[in-house]
């Protein structure tokens, strides 16, 4: 005998209380917050003004009126193309390289040496980088004055032309921990069996690389290229903490964009507006990556 | 006739053999190359631990290698700042990490044994949540956290905090509960244990190192949040080590050495976390690879 809604939800009543607070932290403070955010994208909207309603002109005044925010774009992109080479590309190097190292102990060493740029806070980091491209006393150019290369050093961070690439290069070598860590599971998961065959039929080296571990381990990196993009069109700590956007918004991105125009100068429906643009990339980004993964697997 | 016999006898003496003989070859120069790019990730480093120890006028005169005497006094220097810095963060940070732990187990548990009806919905009400990201909501968290009256509380950073980190929590403890076996659960409740008994009694005690995992995981997303407490607490004494080290730094720029032993001692609470839980740690960094 079938039994009634009412009887089953009074039955496992113990499982919505325990959803309970969790859906209230989320309704509280996610979904209220998400909701609000789309919805004040359309409104000239101040902090503490109740705001008028102006439709999608602040999406036009974005797109057709404001050179800030379509430089932020571009140096988005610039940024997230170098993460991916950065974290993605070179990541997957070294996850090889200390994959196939024979000696156990220095395979282990190199391993845990990974974690690094991890349990290093990302401010300390950051702030060591901006150190480094001081002008006066900065590291960077006291090794060029060093060996000769007066004519090379800069105010790097205080260039337009150069500041974004300064922020892109910092943290040389650009190892990424976590990425490296991820891919040497993946490494570690191929059957040997099938590693070997390869080698019997002359397998090595480039191939090996080529045909047998890279399409194995693809999981993983389409993984990483999904969370790097995510990150790069979020992720404005850095410029915020190294340039503020400047010198003349030449490092501007759209984080550090939405953060000026709501804090600073106090659009915080422009800054909304730039909010829903950011998710809206992100969104399209997984969408596609998703379509793309499941193509492949049937 | 001899080849054939030295081939014969490689055969014959395994695969254990030919494996370590063939798979990996020229370690010499992998670790040469893998020694390089880690000398030059820990540069930086170094050369804050020597800086750490100057005085400005010892700066001035040879600023990147070791001078003597060394000036530790910068750390006690450091510390005294530092500290007030790292109090904020580990009571906004442990505060989180217990809410998230009791609310991401509660639901998870919930999510993965209790067939109450809706439950698929509600579940992809919570997933949904992990397409939202931070730069769509921060405009309106403020706002809504000045609304609460919030603004220069700890509770501004907890209660959001709590909120975004139970996400993640809820999907990696809902796979372990799911992975337990149901008969197990199935005889508790034969046995007349109510689901509450069982979630504290059965479930939590069995994933204790999952719980480990989320709680690294979720330290180090708070503890590396630069931004948002700048935001909500106006006064500087409330904030937390990582925007703390920054202001520090804009403070006493000049003075170097009182810069990188500052740097550097903000370091230490991570690490001494790696050391004690350096499994759970691991294992939280490459659980998103779980999930392909």
């Amino acid at each position: 005998m079938k039994k009634s809604l009412w009887e089953r939800i009074s039955e496992t009543r113990a499982g919505y209380l325990m959803v309970a607070p969790t859906l209230a932290f989320l309704l509280i403070f996610q979904y209220y917050p998400a909701v609000s955010g789309l919805y004040r994208s359309m409104f000239d909207w101040n902090a503490g003004l109740a705001g008028n309603f102006i439709g999608l002109s602040n999406f036009v005044e974005l797109f057709t009126d404001d050179d800030v925010f379509i430089r932020s774009l571009k140096n988005m992109a610039l940024l997230t193309i170098w993460y991916l080479i950065a974290f993605v590309g070179l990541s997957t190097g070294v996850a090889v390289l200390i994959h196939r190292i024979r000696h156990e102990r220095s395979k282990y060493f190199f391993r845990l040496f990974m974690i690094l740029p991890v349990i290093i806070p990302a401010v300390v980091l950051i702030l060591l980088w901006k150190f480094i491209y001081d002008s006066t006393i900065g590291p960077l150019n006291t090794i060029l004055i060093g060996v000769g290369l007066q004519d090379w050093t800069h105010a790097w961070l205080a260039e337009p032309k150069i500041a974004i690439y300064a922020i892109m290069f910092r943290n040389f070598p650009w190892i990424d921990g976590v990425s490296v860590l991820i891919l040497l599971a993946g490494l570690q998961a191929i059957p040997v069996e099938i590693v070997e065959s390869g080698l019997l039929d002359g397998a090595s080296g480039w191939r090996r690389l080529r045909y047998i571990e890279l399409p194995l381990i693809t999981g993983q990196i389409k993984l990483l290229v999904v969370l790097t993009i995510m990150w790069g069109v979020q992720e404005y700590s850095a410029v915020w903490a190294m340039t503020q956007g400047g010198p003349i918004d030449s490092t501007q991105v759209p984080g550090m964009w939405m953060y000026f125009n709501a804090f600073r100068i106090s659009r915080m429906g422009y800054a909304s507006a730039i909010g829903v643009v950011m998710f809206l990339i992100t969104l399209v980004a997984t969408i596609l990556n998703m379509r793309y993964i499941r193509s492949q697997e049937y | 006739m001899e080849r054939r016999g030295d081939s014969a006898t490689a055969i014959a003496g395994g695969p254990a053999q030919s494996r370590a003989g063939r798979l990996h070859r020229g370690d010499a120069w992998r670790t040469t190359a893998l020694g390089i790019l880690c000398a030059l990730m820990i540069a930086p480093l170094i050369m804050a631990v020597i800086i750490s120890l100057k005085s400005p006028s010892q700066f001035t005169r040879v600023p990147f290698l070791p001078t003597w005497p060394l000036r530790w006094e910068n750390y006690e220097f450091a510390v005294q700042i530092i500290s007030q810095f790292l109090l904020n963060s580990i009571i906004t940070s442990g505060a989180t990490v217990i809410g998230v732990l009791l609310l991401s187990s509660l639901a998870a548990y919930s999510f993965a044994q209790i067939r109450f009806p809706g439950r698929t919905f509600v579940f992809y009400a919570v997933l949904a949540l992990m397409m939202v990201p931070a730069s769509l909501t921060l405009v309106p968290s403020f706002v809504l956290i000045r609304d609460l009256r919030l603004i220069n509380t700890y509770w501004s950073l907890i209660l959001p905090w709590i909120a975004g980190g139970q996400i993640i929590g809820i999907l990696i403890l809902r796979a372990f509960f799911e992975s337990l076996p149901g008969e197990m659960f199935d005889a508790c409740r034969i046995d007349g244990a109510s689901d509450w008994q069982i979630y504290w009694h059965v479930a939590l005690p069995l994933t204790r190192s999952m719980l480990g995992v989320v709680a690294v995981l979720n330290i180090l997303g708070t503890w590396n949040n630069l931004i948002w407490p700048t935001l909500t607490l106006p006064e500087r004494k409330m904030w937390p080590l990582t925007p703390g080290l920054y202001s520090y730094m804009e403070q006493y720029y000049t003075s170097y050495g009182r810069v990188m032993a500052g740097l550097l001692l903000g370091s230490i609470p991570l690490v001494i976390l790696f050391v004690f839980t350096s499994r759970l740690f691991v294992e939280g960094l490459t659980s998103g690879a779980i999930k392909t």
